[in-house]
């Protein structure tokens, strides 16, 4: 009697302790999280696995003499310890150490071009202030081709690379740049470093300008010079966020593909990810083990990132009176430091457009007199009687054309309102119950897809949609688009959760105030702009996104990005930069209404 | 020794007057406390004296050496003044430890290593900081934290000690406990000190004189006690003193007699005549003696705290605070007598300012 009383005691502890934990919306919202994002994060990645051990159909089991489906660790060796004709040299650790070298000087370059800049906006009385912080986030607001398309157009000639045509240089001041400075590492390395830029811009400036004055004050009065302070105070505690910078722009640059693809393909310079999209065709076994290398990468640079924000002399954030610090005078050197900025800013934000909209009007490349220029390429019609190539209309009269722009932007908005939404609960959820493992978990699951490169990613949820009939087409790239963007919203998420005290919550709470509302009308209003970024960053990735879709996609013509990819394949370059232009303005278009509407921004926290 | 002088300074931000034509003379070895609601101007002026603002308008010499002069262009930086600065916040480096902190402004003026560390050994003792030598300022608490702030600002040995509310972030029980080693502070360092602060009772406790400020103006620079005892003007004396002032509207007649909340008295005073017109009378809570005296007044309600017990007062009425010293309890709405002792101070009604200080000789209901 007594034991089967207590046995139903603990049985309703149990029940009740269950029922408690489920009362909470934040448990709710965690373990449904936990479970989709194991099966949309992990499961891919464990099929990816078992796609480096798996011998495919055609070349792969023709090389290897085993039967397709055979599991073997033939690829690891093939990739890793092949002597013959230098294969393992030239498919796997040349690329290896590209990389290496690409995305290390592209983080050094981010760093020094970013870091500085923010110095000098957040601290010192540089003119024209308000211009650079407004032009200096464009290059990472626009693809990251951009910059790419734009060197080659600029720089190339007859003499190097594929030989095709003279770029303005050329043509305009008859300079022939070398082959170095047009094609490989260098342009790669200089283009991605200014691409990301703006990332150490935004983290190490928002460090800068919350960084309690009194802490350069402090040391003013004990008599420490200038210089001094800014070595042994300032320095030191932007050092985390300059590390994180680095690190993530490591990742960054070492997953990007279509920067590479421009500037080092067409002289058979191949980094990691390039190599992989150049293997995935013939040796998939061999490309999903290189996916695996790159994962591993990010995987460790993120542990190391977590290890670096975490140490003993954590930055505080308490704030005194910083708000009456007192600015370098640049002096002298002022006008020529802006006026030097202002004209890197132009070269890089604002001529690449001038240059892709020349490109677009042009009839003859090469020849850039107003005679040779024409606006047919835009609204012309019956093109093709008097062109050998490309459609027969303006892009803006091509029906095809509209319809990419329709389906990228109702992709980038399904994405944006999936994985912000997303974000925002994961923030809830992970904000609530912090401290706890299952927070950790799935904090950590949410961040996992951005290791994970981005056309990786793609080929892997290709090869699940080929079990699941019903995934494809816009449902599948919606699916993709918004788990390989929820990083960014659920990063945006957390922070602005964790600003918010729990006390806020609480008093709507006591007076009965049920959780969606609690939602809707207390705390979204409160981090509004936090949340609109959350949104407005997956949306403006979406729409210039290539390598995520380009194998997911069921004809070239889907969206614009693919158009444009297709469009430079087939050298119809006027459409080609009409399309990348059309891109632009609208990534831009839609990035400025939403700051204008709403306040929210890419960068926000810092500015002039 | 040092002393500091400020001459007609001023401080604008645009159209807002910061600080406005403010004259002061500091003296050598004096405690001065800068006091004021928030947004009065007292961080501006100590950042103003420190060199981490510059005036708009004036001149401020320290320890007879100019070292701003607006009309002439001297500005020397706050590393070449001499002084040290103790920030509301603390201002800890957190990259560097207890030890780094402390030694970093020595390494500055390029003293030995062998005398930084006795130096740096010496206020640890004195700050009774030493088991935290080699911590980072994140694993410190908030007290320990402020003295390691303060041994920082004490190292160089500046002759002259800024502080910006340096209690403030700290508990009541430490902040008891940091005032009186600051006095002590003071008395051992030999040097001049600056103390910025919004609380009265830190000003009275600890400063040999008072600037209170309000609104980026000047209204009395005083002993505290002087200040206390006769305020310049009506908000002086509200600002000085916990519970507040009494402060009921009255008239003054020609023959001297005062008219003020359902009661009368003679206005004695040794000054000049004063004639009639409309007045504020103050009167310090303390100087109302409960149970006593021919007054009559209803308990309102009573906060007894141990040590005293302070009594709301319903006067036909008008509403008077007195504390009653001593562990006593009234019974609320019973009737209770009361008079006025000591010194009483009139203000002009329509001005504030402070006329004359008296005493209220044979007062009595009714009027």
């Amino acid at each position: 009697m007594q034991q089967v009383r207590t046995g139903n005691l603990t049985m309703n502890r149990l029940r009740g302790r269950v029922k408690a934990w489920l009362s909470k919306p934040a448990n709710i919202i965690l373990l449904v999280f936990l479970v989709t994002l194991t099966a949309l994060t992990l499961y891919p990645l464990l099929s990816m696995l078992v796609e480096t051990v798996t011998i495919h159909t055609g070349r792969e089991a023709r090389a290897s003499k085993l039967a397709a489906g055979t599991l073997s660790l033939y690829h690891f060796e093939r990739l890793f310890a092949t002597s013959e004709n230098q294969y393992s040299w030239i498919q796997f650790y040349e690329p290896f150490l590209n990389t290496l070298l690409v995305s290390l000087s592209s983080s050094v370059i981010a760093i020094l071009f970013g870091g500085v800049v923010a110095f000098l906006v957040t601290r010192t009385n540089l003119k024209y202030k308000k211009f650079v912080s407004a032009v200096f986030t464009f290059p990472y607001i626009m693809p990251a081709w951009t910059l790419a398309l734009f060197w080659e157009t600029f720089f190339k000639n007859v003499n190097i690379g594929l030989k095709t045509s003279n770029g303005i240089m050329a043509s305009v001041f008859g300079v022939y740049a070398p082959e170095w400075f047009v094609y490989g590492a260098f342009p790669i390395a200089l283009v991605l470093g200014l691409h990301y830029a703006p990332f150490a811009y935004i983290l190490i400036g928002g460090i800068l300008r919350n960084m309690d004055a009194n802490l350069e004050e402090a040391a003013t009065i004990l008599k420490t010079s200038r210089p001094r302070i800014i070595w042994k105070i300032t320095l030191p505690i932007v050092k985390p966020a300059m590390l994180s910078t680095f690190l993530l722009v490591f990742a960054s640059s070492m997953s990007a593909y279509s920067v590479p693809v421009f500037l080092g393909s067409p002289v058979r310079y191949y980094v990691l990810s390039t190599k992989m999209k150049s293997l995935m065709d013939s040796y998939p076994g061999q490309a999903y083990i290189i996916v695996g290398v790159m994962i591993l990468f990010g995987v460790g640079i993120l542990l190391l990132n977590q290890k670096v924000t975490n140490s003993r002399k954590q930055f505080t954030t308490v704030t005194g009176k910083s708000g009456q610090i007192s600015k370098i005078n640049l002096g002298k050197a002022n006008r020529p430091v802006a006026i030097l900025l202002v004209i890197i800013l132009l070269m890089v934000a604002v001529v690449p457009l001038v240059t892709f909209a020349l490109e677009s009007v042009i009839i003859k490349a090469g020849d850039y007199s107003l005679s040779n220029m024409t606006l047919d390429f835009w609204i012309g019609t019956a093109l093709d009687k008097r062109l050998d190539q490309g459609d027969s209309t303006g892009i803006l009269l091509n029906p095809k054309v509209w319809n990419a722009l329709i389906f990228s932007l109702s992709l980038a908005v399904t994405c944006a309102i999936v994985a912000g939404t997303c974000g925002i609960l994961v923030g809830y959820g992970v904000a609530k119950r912090r401290g706890s493992r299952l927070a950790s978990w799935v904090n950590s699951l949410s961040f996992f897809p951005y290791l994970m490169p981005a056309l990786a990613f793609g080929a892997i949820y290709l090869a699940m949609s080929s079990q699941i009939p019903w995934l494809r087409g816009f449902l599948l790239l919606a699916l993709v688009g918004s788990v390989k963007y929820l990083p960014f919203a659920s990063r945006s998420g957390v922070n602005a959760m964790l600003q918010l005290s729990g006390e806020i919550e609480e008093a709507a709470v006591i007076t009965g105030v049920p959780w969606w509302k609690r939602m809707v009308r207390v705390i979204f209003p409160i981090q509004k702009s936090s949340f609109l970024s959350g949104y407005l960053l997956p949306m403006v990735s979406c729409m210039r996104e290539l390598s995520l879709f380009v194998l997911l996609v069921p004809t070239s013509n889907t969206i614009l990005t693919t158009m444009l990819m297709q469009y430079s394949e087939k050298g119809w370059a006027q459409f080609g930069n009409a399309i990348n232009l059309l891109i632009i303005i609208v990534v831009l278009l839609v990035n400025f209404t939403v700051n204008k509407l709403t306040g929210a921004s890419i960068d926000k926290g810092v500015g002039g | 020794m040092p002393e500091i002088i400020l001459n007609n300074v001023a401080k604008r931000f645009g159209k807002f007057v910061a600080v406005d034509n403010l004259n002061l003379h500091i003296e050598s070895n004096s405690f001065i406390t800068l006091l004021g609601p928030s947004g009065c101007g007292k961080t501006t002026t100590l950042r103003m004296i420190a060199g981490l603002e510059t005036p708009t308008e004036g001149s401020i010499s320290i320890d007879d050496k100019v070292v701003f002069d607006a009309d002439r262009g001297i500005n020397l930086p706050p590393n070449k003044r001499d002084v040290g600065f103790l920030f509301q916040n603390y201002a800890l480096w957190p990259h560097m430890t207890v030890y780094q902190n402390i030694a970093f402004g020595l390494e500055n003026l390029k003293w030995k290593k062998q005398d930084i560390r006795d130096r740096v050994s010496e206020l640890l003792k004195m700050l009774r900081i030493e088991p935290f030598e080699k911590r980072y300022p994140a694993e410190l608490s908030g007290g320990q934290q402020q003295r390691v702030a303060i041994a920082r600002t004490l190292a160089p040995g500046p002759k002259v000690l800024f502080m910006d509310e340096p209690l403030s972030n700290l508990d009541a029980k430490l902040r008891m406990e940091m005032r009186t080693e600051l006095k002590r502070l003071h008395r051992d360092t030999d040097s001049t000190f600056v103390y910025v602060t919004h609380d009265q009772l830190e000003a009275m406790t600890l400063s040999t004189n008072v600037c209170i400020m309000e609104n980026g103006v000047l209204q009395q620079f005083a002993p505290p006690l002087v200040m206390y005892n006769n305020p310049a003007n009506l908000f002086v004396a509200d600002f000085m003193g916990n519970p507040t002032m009494n402060f009921i509207d009255g008239h003054l007649g020609v023959d001297g007699r005062l008219t003020f909340g359902g009661m009368t008295a003679m206005f004695g005073h040794s000054g000049e005549y004063l004639g009639e017109r409309d007045v504020v009378v103050g009167i310090r809570p303390e100087y109302i003696h409960v149970g006593e005296g021919d007054l009559k007044a209803t308990v309102y309600s009573t906060l007894p705290s141990g040590m005293e017990t302070t009594v709301k007062l319903d006067v036909k009425g008008t509403s008077l605070t007195a504390v009653v010293f001593g562990d006593l309890d009234y019974a609320v709405d019973s009737e209770v007598s009361f008079s006025f002792h000591k010194a009483a101070v009139l203000f002009d009604k329509a001005d504030g300012k402070n006329i004359a200080k008296g005493q209220l000789l044979s007062p009595a209901m009714g009027g």
